[in-house]
């Protein structure tokens, strides 16, 4: 009873927040259904995790009367808001978002009803009971799993279920190229935003699949024939999928680059966006130099003309490369000997350093106004778009991604199983101990700077030529962010983690267009949430797995002299 | 020869600290003489300086705090502060409601410090609500963990004041009683200036005091030094987290307030930029050292104020230059100007 | 015999607490020598000093023809000199084998280019790395759990674990820091063979730190004591247990009578 009324009074500040934010006007008509749904997840996941001990009863008990509690107090709370708004109150000088369409919404009824004060109790109890009966679906929920039926839905448990798991991806992609044909009307006005979030769902099942391939031929056939459906993607998408799909794809080099610093390497880095940075203008100064009024005097005076690209996409990559991977090692060096959290605050500070040079350096960058008209990639010189009428631009950089991916992704993997690799992982454990066991430091710290930094350059450059005019404000504090949160969010150290999270964090806004506003406070939250939850991520490494959860327990070196001998004597036997 | 590769890389870095500094000097000396501002301009900078040092102080204070008992950075700090700010403002509309901020003196007075206090309120809310929902349950997790959260915390905090107060600035007005100014020649104090100054100093001090004198102060220097000792001494570990909490959050809401009154504006992220640099004169200072974080917000403050005009490029770069001073101190001394303590005995 | 390695006034301060006090000291190559003293006699401090974990203020140290001090400690782990840890460090996170095969990273050459492109002599190195650190383990006993992680194993198998480590890199001086801390008395015995072996199969030079005097007086060629940072005896085994210097700085006659009568042997 009183953990029913604690659960919910703590649903009722969710609530509460969820109404301030102003959600349920962008809900609309589904407002009810939908925050009843919210709340009913809630209460589950609460429910489950202190019902353990509950009987039957006792926890539908404490989810109706959690039901209750937060659908009183939010209805009090919805009646005084709409008392004032029917007296000509302005709330909204201090509550942004408490107008009368809002509360419309979680009443159902018309703005106008609101204005006018002809709100019915009918209305209210209505809502009322959307949320008790939230609080009783969460105590559902919990029994209904608890029972075990829906465990045994799991893939592992019925036969057959793995090669559902694997064959999923496919059907998936099938059915999008179905949507794709002339003429198929299905979703209509939604086709579009259908499609695309089938493409992630997709990509992200592609992942599940080659998880759950064994290990040997069926991976290798399974992971080849994934890559062919992929390459295939970029020429049945359209522009606007084919733009989403390509910044997904160079969030996921970013990724794999800032893993191999921060996930083998330990240094956490939170100014990774100068490396990206640093490509994208490489480039766009050797692609488009007569934007630059630095560059385009000197070319000049040098009796060049600077109206044409210096360089192609293709000659330009190893200048964006090492220009970037020069960044890194002189950001390394100075912060060497800082401990971790030093390191991120230095790092993030050199991150807005370079932007803000990139904002007021105007001769060489443009300033504000930005490089602008950057040449596009070619293939052999020609535009493949020309080639075929089934490759428009923006797929084809989404290509040029996919490429870029596999290619850092190709490496990341060999570096991980390499005697460097051994030495980042030695190294992010303890420093000491990896020194004394004959690891140089400065080294192999700055050869992860320095191949972390490369890849954001090649993925900075891409960027460039898919977005064609870039500005300072396109490198961002939250672009290291983004790329950060979608290493932790997909599984820190792991490959398909980082693509996992690129499409999660990266693709899925996208589609969710119409919440728009609440992307970042909705991520914010995730990844609270997912620290507290699940710290290692959605797909870890195992290593990263097994790391976090003996973090949990004390330390060995403390607790375990006294008890393990006891442990030892009985293994004695085994040698 | 490997003792002299060892001396070799050490003289490398003097060498290199000594060209920085050359450097440095060369190019003050020439602006000085290029550019020939008056010594009141001098002034006025410098005055600006120490206020900025002053709230840059106020925020240290809670970065080092939380630092010294929890060894994690409260990356929202920023947004505890400006937090504050917020709740002030509305305190202030609701002071100006009630006509306080026209009345007589004592009545002005009475409301400022009741919109101060509220301010603090408010910090000290979202400081211990922040500590209880985000940190608490990861205190034994790996390093990167909490600060992650962290992260988190300060994106969630700057934009739900976004969504739920708008996107419109939140504009502080000053009442005629502290908006005017000093003026000695070509000198001006503004009078918000000069609060701050003083306000930042007495609360300082108080935070010093309790520190060092009272039985709480002795408990947080003793979880600082070890939380498993400290709790079979019969302290409260938690309590004292929470209070440690407090006191940084109250700290910070009072700059916030001061800050809203003496730039008129506050938003959404006006926490950020100043949790930044809060925290660079906490690690200038040596982090989880009070008075270090005290003189290295002043330090980073003065740095601000006088750097741009007298190395003779645009004030844009200010930030630039706050980085960069952090960044070679930290090559130079790592543990900050004064040392990393929070107790004696960790010295 | 020839010295391997050779301390000469080696003084190590902390704050105004000296240490380590102009200590000299000499290991023949090919023997097992001992540093033994009370708690806090400095002698984990000597054993960094040696290792470049810490710079001494006074005093050479001499290794097989180079100078270690100065050095950092991936340098002298390169010079031949490997060392375990008083309160186990293994890599928790990797593997058994894992934790052996960094253990020879400072003999492997492999570079980053190679690993990326898997060249061949990258991929023998790799063989060749993988098999020696199988043997390793066989040696130590842990064979068959290479892909145990290492926190896993119990105790004494990570002391073990921390020896193989330590050999993977090759070296001709091994520092043992209490190998025997907290074993039962089976697998001391199995610790005691195991630093014979060392010496005698794979020619590998030995100084430990001991707190159990069976070991000590068992294994050992050559002892030296140290007391406040002072060195007070050296000699061989029977010389240092009738050293009145020494039965003084353990506070009594008790402890060095029990070691005399545990010379049993089996």
């Amino acid at each position: 009873m009183k953990k029913g009324l604690n659960t919910g009074l703590t649903a009722f500040a969710v609530l509460t927040y969820l109404i301030l934010i102003g959600l349920p006007t962008r809900l609309e008509g589904a407002a009810q259904p939908v925050l009843a749904l919210l709340l009913a997840l809630f209460f589950f996941a609460v429910l489950r995790s202190q019902g353990k001990e509950m009987g039957r009863g006792e926890l539908l008990q404490s989810g109706l009367v959690a039901g209750l509690v937060a659908g009183l107090l939010v209805v009090a709370e919805i009646g005084f808001f709409v008392g004032l708004l029917a007296d000509g109150v302005k709330i909204q000088p201090v509550f942004d978002k408490v107008v009368p369409l809002n509360m419309a919404a979680l009443l159902n009824v018309r703005a106008g009803a609101i204005i006018n004060g002809e709100t019915s109790l009918l209305a209210y109890a209505i809502l009322t009971a959307y949320l008790t009966g939230a609080g009783l679906l969460g105590g559902l929920l919990v029994l209904f799993t608890r029972s075990g039926t829906a465990s045994t839905v799991r893939s592992t448990r019925i036969p057959g279920g793995r090669w559902l798991v694997i064959l999923l991806p496919f059907l998936l992609f099938a059915f999008i190229y179905y949507l794709g044909l002339d003429g198929v009307k299905t979703f209509g006005n939604d086709k579009n935003i259908v499609r695309l979030l089938l493409v992630l769902v997709a990509t992200g099942a592609g992942l599940f699949a080659l998880a759950a391939a064994k290990e040997g031929v069926e991976k290798l056939a399974i992971g080849g024939l994934l890559a062919g459906v992929l390459l295939f993607l970029p020429f049945v998408l359209n522009q606007f999928q084919n733009s989403v799909m390509s910044i997904v794809f160079i969030f996921v080099m970013m990724g794999l680059g800032l893993n191999i610093v921060v996930g083998y390497a330990g240094l956490l880095d939170l100014g990774y966006v100068a490396f990206f940075a640093i490509g994208a203008y490489v480039y766009a100064f050797v692609a488009a130099p007569f934007s630059s009024p630095y560059i385009s005097s000197l070319l000049t005076g040098m009796g060049i003309s600077p109206d044409s690209p210096l360089l192609g996409y293709w000659s330009a990559i190893p200048l964006a490369m090492i220009t970037a991977a020069i960044g890194g090692v002189l950001l390394g060096i100075p912060v060497l000997r800082l401990r971790g959290d030093y390191l991120a605050i230095v790092t993030l500070g050199f991150g807005e350093i370079i932007r803000l040079f990139m904002l007021n350096l105007g001769d060489l960058t443009n300033g504000p106004r930005g490089l602008l008209q950057i040449a596009q990639p070619t293939l052999f010189g020609v535009a493949p778009s020309a080639l075929t009428s089934h490759l428009d631009a923006q797929g084809w950089i989404f290509l040029l991604a996919i490429f870029g991916s596999a290619v850092v992704a190709f490496v990341a993997i060999r570096l991980n199983d390499s005697r460097l690799g051994r030495a980042w992982v030695a190294m992010r454990e303890d420093e000491d101990v990896a020194q004394a066991t004959g690891i140089h430091l400065v080294q192999t710290k700055l050869l992860a700077f320095a191949i972390g930094a490369t890849f954001a350059g090649l993925a900075g450059q891409l960027y460039a030529a898919r977005q064609i005019n870039i500005f300072p404000e396109n490198f961002s504090l939250f672009v290291s962010i983004d790329a950060l949160a979608l290493i932790i969010v997909g599984g820190m150290g792991s490959i398909p983690g980082v693509v996992l999270g690129a499409l999660a964090l990266k693709g899925l806004p996208e589609v969710l267009r119409g919440v728009d506003e609440y992307r970042i406070v909705a991520f914010a939250t995730l990844l609270i949430v997912m620290m507290i939850v699940r710290p290692e991520g959605i797909l870890p490494s195992a290593r990263r797995r097994r790391e976090l959860h003996s973090a949990e327990a004390p330390p060995p070196d403390e607790s375990d002299v006294s008890d393990k001998p006891t442990d030892g004597q009985l293994e004695g036997g085994r040698a | 020869m490997p003792m002299q590769k060892q001396s070799l890389s050490k003289s490398l870095t003097l060498l290199f600290g000594i060209v920085v500094g050359l450097l440095v000097i060369w190019r003050v000396v020439t602006v000085g003489m290029a550019e020939g501002y008056p010594a009141s301009f001098w002034i006025s900078q410098g005055i600006n300086g120490l206020v900025l040092g002053g709230v840059y102080a106020l925020v240290a204070l809670g970065y080092t705090l939380v630092y010294g008992i929890l060894f994690m950075i409260n990356f929202a700090h920023g947004e505890v502060m400006m937090l504050g700010g917020i709740t002030g403002f509305f305190a202030l509309q609701f002071a100006a409601a009630q006509g306080w901020m026209e009345g007589s003196t004592a009545v002005v007075v009475a409301a400022l410090l009741f919109i101060l206090v509220a301010g603090m309120l408010g910090s000290v809310v979202t400081g211990v609500a922040l500590e209880r929902l985000a940190y608490r349950p990861l205190r034994r997790a790996p390093r990167l963990v909490p600060l992650i959260s962290a992260i988190g915390a300060s994106l969630f905090l700057q934009y739900s004041v976004l969504l739920i107060f708008g996107v419109s600035p939140h504009s502080y007005r000053k009442p005629d009683l502290i908006s005017g100014g000093i003026r000695t020649g070509d000198v001006f104090i503004p009078y918000t200036g000069l609060i701050i100054f003083v306000a930042s100093i007495l609360l300082m001090l108080g935070l010093y005091l309790i520190v060092q004198r009272t039985k709480l102060g002795r408990a947080m220097r003793a979880v600082a030094e070890d939380k498993d000792t400290a709790s079979l001494m019969g302290v409260n570990v938690d309590a004292v987290i929470v209070a440690t909490f407090v006191l940084g959050s109250a700290l910070a809401g009072a700059a916030g307030v001061m800050l809203g009154f003496h730039n008129t504006v506050v938003k959404f992220n006006s926490g950020f930029i100043p949790g930044l640099k809060a925290f660079t004169a906490a690690v200038l200072g040596g982090i989880g050292n009070i008075p270090g974080a005290m003189f290295g917000a002043l330090i980073l403050g003065m740095i601000e104020a006088l750097g741009p005009s007298a190395l003779g490029i645009p004030t844009e770069y200010k930030d630039i230059i706050a980085f960069s001073v952090l960044v070679l101190i930290l090559i130079f001394r790592p543990s900050g100007i004064f040392g990393e303590i929070l107790s004696e005995k960790k010295a | 015999m020839a010295a391997l390695l050779e301390a000469k006034g080696v003084t190590k301060v902390f704050g105004g607490l000296t240490a380590v006090d102009r200590v000299d000291l000499t290991i023949e190559k090919g023997s097992i020598a001992s540093l033994i003293g009370p708690n806090g006699a400095g002698k984990t401090t000597f054993f960094n000093c040696l290792t470049g974990l810490y710079q001494p203020e006074k005093g050479s140290i001499t290794f097989d023809g180079h100078s270690l001090v100065g050095q950092r400690s991936d340098q002298i782990i390169g010079l031949g000199i490997a060392r375990t840890y008083q309160n186990i460090r293994l890599f928790k996170g990797m593997t058994v084998l894992e934790n052996v095969l960094v253990g020879q990273h400072v003999r492997m050459k492999a570079t980053p280019l190679g690993a990326v492109l898997r060249t061949p002599s990258q991929r023998a190195e790799e063989r060749q790395a993988r098999e020696f650190a199988q043997q390793l383990l066989e040696f130590v006993g842990l064979g068959g759990e290479e892909e145990t992680l290492s926190t896993n194993l119990p105790y004494g198998d990570q002391r073990l674990l921390e020896i193989a480590r330590a050999i993977g890199s090759r070296p001709q001086l091994l520092l043992l820091d209490e190998p025997a801390a907290g074993m039962n008395p089976r697998e001391t015995e199995r610790m005691i063979d195991l630093v014979h072996r060392l010496r005698d199969k794979k020619g590998i030079t030995v100084f430990l730190i001991e707190h159990d005097m069976k070991v000590v007086m068992n294994i050992s060629e050559n002892i030296t004591v140290l007391d406040y940072g002072k060195k007070i005896a050296e000699g061989k085994p029977v010389e240092v247990r009738s050293d009145p210097r020494v039965v003084e700085a353990y506070l009594g006659p008790g402890v060095l009578l029990d070691t005399s009568g545990g010379t049993e042997k089996k």
